[in-house]
Order: C-alpha cells, then structure tokens, then sequence
C-alpha cells in the first residue's frame, strides 16, 4: 500500500514536473494561432489562424530579414569557429605545447567575462569603422563568445578517441595533417556536429550584442520580440509568432542532439 | 621541424580569434575605464582621470542599488536552482518511459531564448490577460488583480521564476552525470540494512554529490551575475529601479548615457567580481580534489 502511494506519487510529480516545463512553451504555441480577440481572452477554444505569422513577415514587421540575419549570423559564426576550435582541441588534446596549461587557462577564463565588457570597446570600435549595424560586427562579436567554448567541447569529444589508430597510421608513414583529415575527424564527426549545434542555439539565442550593435539593417530575432512593444501596448499575438519562429529551429536541433546533450553540456559547463 | 612546429599551427587560427574578440576588447576597457569620455559631447576620449570613475561608483546610489538588486537575484536563483536540480535528479535517474520523457523536454527549456523567456513570462503575467495572473486568481482568490510586474518584490520573484525555470534543466543534467559517476554499492548495502530514502540521500547521496553541487552553484553564480536578457524583455529593470542588475545598469551608463568611461569602469569592477568567484571555486575545487585522493 505504501509502495503503491509512493509509485503513484512518483509519476504525478513527474506530470506536474512536465507541465511546468512545457506550459509556458505551449502557451505561446497556442497564442502564436490565435486571432487577437482570443489571445486577450484567456479562451482555450479558439479558431485557429495563420494570419499572424503572415502579419509578421510583412510590412512593416518584416520578420522575413530577421530570420536571414539570424541565419547568416549563426551559420557564419559556426562555420567560422568550428573549423579553428576543431583544430585547436586537437592541438591541446595531443600535444604537450610549451606552455599549454596557461594557454589553455587563457581560453577558458574568456568564458568569465561578462559580454557587457566586451560590447563597450567593440561599439566604439565599430563607430569608428562604420561597421555597426551589419551582420559582420554581430559575427565577429560573437565569436567571442562561441570559439572558447567549442574548444572546450570539442576537445572533451576528441581525448575520448583511442590513440592506437592514428599511431598505426602514422607509423605507416602517413603525416600529421592526413592522420587528422582521415582519422580524426571522422571519428570526431558526431561531437564536432554536436558542437557545431551548441554553437548555432548560442548565437541564434544571442541578445545583447545584437540588441547594441544593430539598429534596423542587422536586427537578429531575439531582438526582433522589442518591436513588438509599440505605442499601443505590447502585441502578444505577434510576439508569440515571432517566439514560434525563433523556438522551432532550436527545438528540432536540441532534440536531435537529445543523445548528447548532456554529455555536450557538462563538457562545456562553463559557459 | 616542420611536424615540431605544427602544433602551435593548429593553435594559431583560434588564438587570433580569442585576442581579437576578447583579449583586445578587455584592454581597451580597461584603459577606457580610467577615462573621462561622454559620447554625446565627445568623439574621442577626453584624457585620463586615474581612478575618478571607480571612485564615483562608490559613491553612486544607482550602482550601489544595482549592486544588491543582483545580490538578492543571484542568492535567490542560486539556491533556488541548486537544491531543485539535485531534487530533480535524484527523481529522474530512475529508468522509465515517464522518467525518460520527463528527461527529454527538460532539453527544451534551456534550448530557448532567454529574451523569449522574459517575453512570455510577462505575458503569462500581465494582470489583465496574462494566463498565470488571472489562473493565479481565480484559484486563490487573495491573489485576484494582483499587479504582479509592478510591485517591486513580485517582479523580481519573477524574474528569479525565468531564471530558474530557464537554468534548472542543464543543472539538473549535471546531477544526473554526477549521480551516474557515484558507486551503487554502499547505496545497495544501506538498502538491504533498511536504511530508510532520505537517510540515504542524506547520509550517502549528498555527501559523495559535494564536488558537483560545488561546481554548479558556482557556475550558476556566474551565469547569474551578467544576468540581462529577461531585464530587457522582462521587467525593463522596473518598476523603478527595483530589477536593474549590474548588467542592466552597465548596459543603461554606455547605451543609454553613453559615459563609456564610467560604463568601462563598471564593466571592470563586474568583471573582477566573476574572477574573484571563479579564482576561489578553483582553489575550493583542488582542496575538494586533494581530500578525494587522500
């Protein structure tokens, strides 16, 4: 009997768990559907519409060039950071470089710094050099963010790759940089992928350096959602198509990682 | 020699990025926070004024109020998220499709965007229509037409609420890898003597969990500290100043005032706050090691 309470109860705090995780999320979902008299009726019945999403993507919300910044943006970084952070764990992970601990204590202890010290100097920076506002300061400001913590990850990925076959190969003959093209990095293929996610989700959810350093040109979606407060009060239903928008990419890619994610997270802790 | 040098090849791509993005952007504040410069009335800096901007700080009621609002918020979130991640996990390692389902949307939490997250929270709780104010209500009647983001306290439990909701699930994934790497041996044997749940989480669990906790509350002390996203979309800082934390109200002296100088200095003193925390969890950490090998 007492068993039988504690199996029961169990599982309904794993429901309540659940609903407290997903309402917020598919509260939004719903409200993104709803015509604007439901949305400001708290009503559960509705008839859905589609007529939000096509407000947002015209004028003069244009939601259609934020999702090309927020593209651009985080496949730019990604393909900027991963390829050097890959390279670089490699380094770290196989070899004892002079100095290595310090090097790489420079590189983690980047990941302390609040990114409002870092938006200072890069906002005057980019006065100076009329780059603000374009998509190539959002990149290279995130960058800052994203390169030390796909180091991190990635080199976690590579030391648990076995030694052996890349020594076999280079006593074979083959060079250094062959042993990674067609050893390494094929066996690293699924934790480099697995990074590369991470670091899209990071700069897609990213606000403050898009939020200072665009004004309407480079304008990201997480910035975007402060349009949506206008003179008239704030506009729940849009804000909510918008927030499907920016959620349902992150969501698929999560889940598709879903395997790794914790590993990938406790690897990259410290961001 | 071509194969002696490679490694530090390897390492050059990513290093140009780190002194680029971040090396050069600190010293560049850190000599911007020793001088006066006001964007609004000056193009380029206006020569050194030693530690006048540090000094002014001291004295300033506005960053003093930002300095505690984010005490109070990372005190709260911090321990709310600790304890509720490690009550989590110990719920989720057991195995099971409600166990394992439960696991998979904790992903979707931490996958969205915090700015997202303030939006939604404040619509949840707009007094008027916000679904949580008027559920809130209309089950507890005493909490009907309470105007939650306008009162001081209440807007801040929120914005403890997003932060929460927001970070428990990766903190909670950090208990599950640090449960998982804790031997089941003693935990069986206290099982077979009777040992009663609690006594063993307590007795058992916990103290084999201690270098992990360390680690997360740790971590999520940063994390809270340069807080921002939810101000800006959540509470605006307000009402009044009451949810303005220090990286609102750094973001508010450059971009807003444009004082780079002092914004700069801000910046600076926020920054020594995290080194400070994380110097003393490292050394907490290699104690914490050195009692685990003794």
């Amino acid at each position: 009997m007492k068993r039988q309470l504690a199996y029961v109860g169990e599982r309904a705090l794993l429901v309540l768990i659940s609903i407290v995780v997903l309402f917020p999320i598919a509260w939004m979902f719903l409200t993104a559907f709803k015509q604007p008299r439901d949305a400001y009726s708290l009503s559960l019945w509705f008839e859905p519409t589609l007529q939000n999403f096509i407000t947002v993507f015209s004028h003069p919300w244009n939601l259609g060039s934020m999702v090309l910044n927020s593209v651009i943006v985080s496949t730019v970084t990604v393909a900027i950071a991963v390829p050097c952070a890959t390279l670089a764990a490699y380094s770290f992970s196989r070899f004892r470089v002079r100095a290595r601990k310090f090097l790489f204590f420079l590189i983690l202890s980047t990941q302390f710094i609040p990114a409002v010290v870092i938006v200072l100097p890069f906002f005057l920076m980019f006065r100076q050099l009329d780059l603000l506002d374009t998509r190539i300061a959002l990149i290279i400001v995130n960058l800052a963010i994203v390169t030390p913590f796909v180091i991190w990850m990635i080199k976690g990925f590579i030391d648990a790759i076995p030694q052996d076959s890349e020594e076999a190969a280079m006593i074979d003959g083959a060079s250094r940089l062959r042993v990674i093209k067609d050893i390494v990095l094929p066996m690293a293929a699924p934790g480099i992928m697995t990074s590369s996610i991470f670091c899209f989700i990071l700069t897609w959810n990213e606000f403050l350096f898009a939020l200072i350093l665009s004004r309407r040109e480079a304008v990201t979606l997480p910035v975007g959602l402060v349009n949506f407060r206008t003179e008239r009060g704030d506009l729940w239903e849009l804000m909510s198509a918008a927030g499907v928008m920016i959620t349902v990419p992150i969501f698929i890619m999560a889940l598709f990682i879903q395997k790794h994610f914790t590993r990938g997270m406790t690897a990259g802790a410290v961001k | 020699m071509q194969d002696r040098l490679l490694p530090y090849w390897l390492l050059i791509p990513a290093f140009i990025i780190v002194l680029a993005t971040t090396i050069y952007p600190l010293a560049h504040s850190f000599v911007t926070s020793f001088r006066a410069w006001d964007l609004t009335t000056s193009r380029r800096p206006e020569g050194f004024v030693g530690f006048d901007n540090y000094i002014y700080a001291a004295s300033e009621s506005a960053f003093l109020n930002s300095l505690w609002v984010t005490f109070v918020f990372v005190i709260t979130s911090v321990a709310l998220t600790v304890v509720l991640a490690m009550a989590l996990a110990l719920l989720l390692r057991r195995k099971g499709p409600m166990h394992t389902f439960t696991r998979i949307i904790l992903i979707l939490p931490f996958a969205m965007s915090p700015a997202l997250i303030g939006v939604s929270y404040r619509f949840m709780f707009n007094p008027e229509f916000g679904v949580l104010a008027n559920g809130l209500g209309a089950v507890f009647p005493s909490l009907q037409g309470v105007p939650w983001l306008a009162d001081p306290q209440l807007a801040m439990g929120i914005l403890v609420l997003t932060d929460v909701w927001h970070w428990t699930p990766y903190m909670t994934f950090m208990c599950l890898g640090g449960l998982a790497s804790i031997p089941k041996e003693t935990e069986e044997a206290a099982r077979i003597d009777g040992a009663s749940n609690l006594r063993i989480i307590f007795g058992i669990i916990l103290p084999q969990m201690r270098g992990v906790i360390l680690v997360m509350a740790v971590l999520k002390t940063i994390f809270a500290l340069k807080m921002f996203d939810q101000v800006v979309t959540l509470t605006g800082g307000g009402p009044g100043t009451s949810t303005e934390t220090l990286a609102y109200f750094i973001f508010n002296v450059g971009f807003r005032w444009f004082d780079m100088g002092y914004a700069s200095a801000l910046a600076w003193i926020l920054t020594l706050i995290m080194m400070f925390i994380s110097i003393w969890y490292v050394r907490m950490l290699l104690s914490e090691r050195k009692m685990a090998t003794a």
